[in-house]
């Protein structure tokens, strides 16, 4: 758990970061958001001591930080930022190894904790340990950044615009990764970003800064529809706010037991299932009102529980069908989707 | 394979180094069997190889004397380097600098001028005059190469939490050390050459043959002297390329 109080800084007599106060559960997903120069990365170096704080606390668990040691409380909060940050003299594994080694972790403990955090992200040991940064690419390398945050098993993960210098289809990637091992390893997270869709996928809360000050903090689906004021809703953006709404939304919100008898009427659907109970295709279910079109069930146009609603939506636009199979992790059908649920629920 | 090594113009010099430090070793311990050569070139001199002290000799001597003044620059260019980098130095860097920069303004010969009077004819005159010389690209190049470390990477190094001190020893100092190799390197080569000048105040070095040559107008003299310190000279450049290039990570 980590909770700013009263949190400020000033430079030159102007209040940079003005009384902030918030709170990251244990465990917690949070996200610092806002536009440029608004204080969310001093915030953030705050919580290290990269920067002095001028007023307030920071509570570490119980412990207030400014008793500790930089160097010690440092150690303790992994801190993850650009790829660059990389050291490029050291190879992926030194790199990854650098605060087990400053807390002198017995040579044994260090290597397997390396290839424990290379195998979390997907890393190949034997054949990126030995690797020097510049031979990464910028996604490998950002990965290397935040196990070489998380190597020490630190108590709180600070991240300060960690995919900011990879290419969209990558930084995709890297959040898909970033809620697995958040998932995984339950850290408490501090992050940092000025793009909101990362804010709403990764957040379990975001705090809003504009010009020093916390606007609002709230989980992402609250901020969508009650946003504190309108310097909230217009940094939210209001164009597509209704697909932000649904990559909030899963899959399994949705589902309802899936239509299998062939003749319930005109204008109706139907799935035809295989012995083991997969679809293999289904009838009407088109925008034209035809209860005998059969499309035949595909990889790609089906729905899984843990997938977001926009992302079930996009299939169903781009496949133009109504409705969607959701199947479990043997393939076998256990609901559906459909463009009126899409449209029925209330938020 | 390094993939940055492929830009390096390594292949064709790999084969230089040893075929001339070699050839300045056999220079240095057998000038004498030359003796044939330099007479038939020069039939006009009664002596034509310089025999007062042996090469063998004059290079060590000259060589003592760019190691101790490198040394010295090195220890008072790489510290004051370092201290105008600290936070607690940096608005003595213009200071430094000039320093440095007004050091080596100074012709050697000059130096000495000044030196002889206070400190006596031979080694300590010489010295004075090759540390002060060759303070500059030292300085210079430890300011550079310490002000190219990335300002992101010494954020992640504090961010880990290392002290100052590890900040410097583990990463600082291994990613600015190519660059300052570079300046030793610079500061050696101008030293091997004017040391030579050290013969005119009574150091014995490979420019006391170079000196007896000119005075006695004896041209075999010079070249000896001459053809050595170019040799060092070179030598030197190519073990130092050798050794930045140790100090090369990718980037």
């Amino acid at each position: 758990m980590i909770e700013l109080q009263g949190l400020t800084k000033t430079y030159a007599g102007k209040n940079v970061v003005e009384d902030i106060s918030l709170r990251v559960e244990s465990g917690e997903f949070g996200v610092l958001i806002g536009p440029s120069g608004c204080g969310k990365s001093t915030t953030l170096r705050m919580i290290n001591q990269l920067i002095p704080l001028s007023r307030g606390r920071i509570l570490l668990g119980d412990e207030d930080v400014s008793r500790l040691k930089p160097e010690q409380l440092r150690r303790r909060m992994g801190y993850a930022i650009q790829s660059i940050g990389l050291f490029p003299h050291w190879t992926v594994a030194e790199n990854i190894a650098v605060v087990p080694n400053l807390l002198k972790w017995p040579r044994a403990r260090v290597d397997a904790r390396i290839d424990e955090l290379m195998n979390l992200f997907h890393l190949e040991a034997g054949e990126y340990r030995d690797k020097y940064p510049h031979q990464l690419s910028g996604g490998q390398a950002q990965r290397v950044g935040v196990a070489r945050a998380l190597a020490a098993d630190p108590e709180v993960l600070l991240m300060d615009e960690p995919f900011g210098a990879v290419d969209p289809l990558t930084r995709e990637v890297l959040q898909n990764e970033m809620l697995r091992v958040h998932e995984q390893t339950r850290k408490t997270i501090v992050f940092v970003t000025h793009d909101m869709d990362e804010a709403l996928k990764l957040a379990s809360k975001v705090a809003i800064l504009n010009q020093g000050r916390l606007v609002q903090y709230d989980r992402p689906i609250e901020l969508l529809v009650d946003p504190a004021d309108g310097f909230v809703s217009d940094f939210i953006g209001k164009a597509d706010l209704g697909l932000k709404l649904l990559s909030r939304r899963w899959v399994d919100q949705y589902c309802r037991p899936p239509c299998l008898e062939r003749d319930s009427g005109a204008g109706r659907h139907s799935w035809e299932v295989d012995a083991d109970g997969r679809p293999l295709a289904l009838h009407g279910g088109r925008l034209s009102d035809d209860g005998e079109a059969r499309t035949a069930v595909n990889g790609e146009w089906i729905a899984t529980p843990e997938m977001t609603m926009k992302e079930a939506l996009s299939r169903m636009v781009w496949f133009r069908v109504m409705v969607l199979p959701v199947i479990d992790q043997a393939g076998k059908l256990i609901g559906e989707v459909t463009m009126e649920g899409v449209m029925g629920r209330q938020p | 394979m390094n993939r940055a090594s492929l830009f390096v113009p390594t292949a064709p010099r790999d084969w230089l180094l040893p075929v001339l430090a070699a050839l300045l070793v056999a220079l240095t311990l057998f000038m004498a069997k030359l003796e044939p050569l330099f007479a038939a070139a020069f039939p006009h001199l009664d002596v034509v190889v310089y025999q007062r002290e042996s090469f063998l000799q004059l290079t060590l001597d000259h060589l003592g004397l760019v190691l101790v003044s490198s040394l010295i620059s090195i220890g008072i260019g790489g510290a004051a380097g370092l201290f105008v980098t600290r936070a607690t130095g940096r608005e003595f860097e213009p200071m430094v600098s000039s320093l440095a920069a007004i050091g080596q303004t100074f012709p050697p010969a000059a130096v000495l001028a000044i030196v002889v009077p206070l400190a006596g004819f031979g080694f300590v005159p010489t010295i004075v005059a090759l540390s002060l010389y060759g303070l500059l690209p030292v300085v210079q190049n430890t300011i550079a190469g310490l002000g190219s470390v990335p300002p992101t990477t010494l954020e992640a190094a504090r961010g880990t939490g290392m002290s100052a001190a590890q900040i410097l020893w583990r990463v600082e100092l291994p990613l600015a050390m190519r660059v300052i190799i570079a300046g030793v390197r610079v500061s050696v080569i101008i030293n091997i050459g004017t040391a030579t000048i050290g013969s005119t105040v009574g150091a014995q070095s490979l420019g006391t043959p170079i000196i007896a040559g000119l005075v006695g107008d004896n041209i075999a003299y010079v070249i000896q002297g001459a053809v050595l310190v170019g040799l060092l000279a070179i030598v030197s450049d190519l073990l130092f390329e050798r050794l930045e290039r140790r100090f090369r990570y990718g980037a």
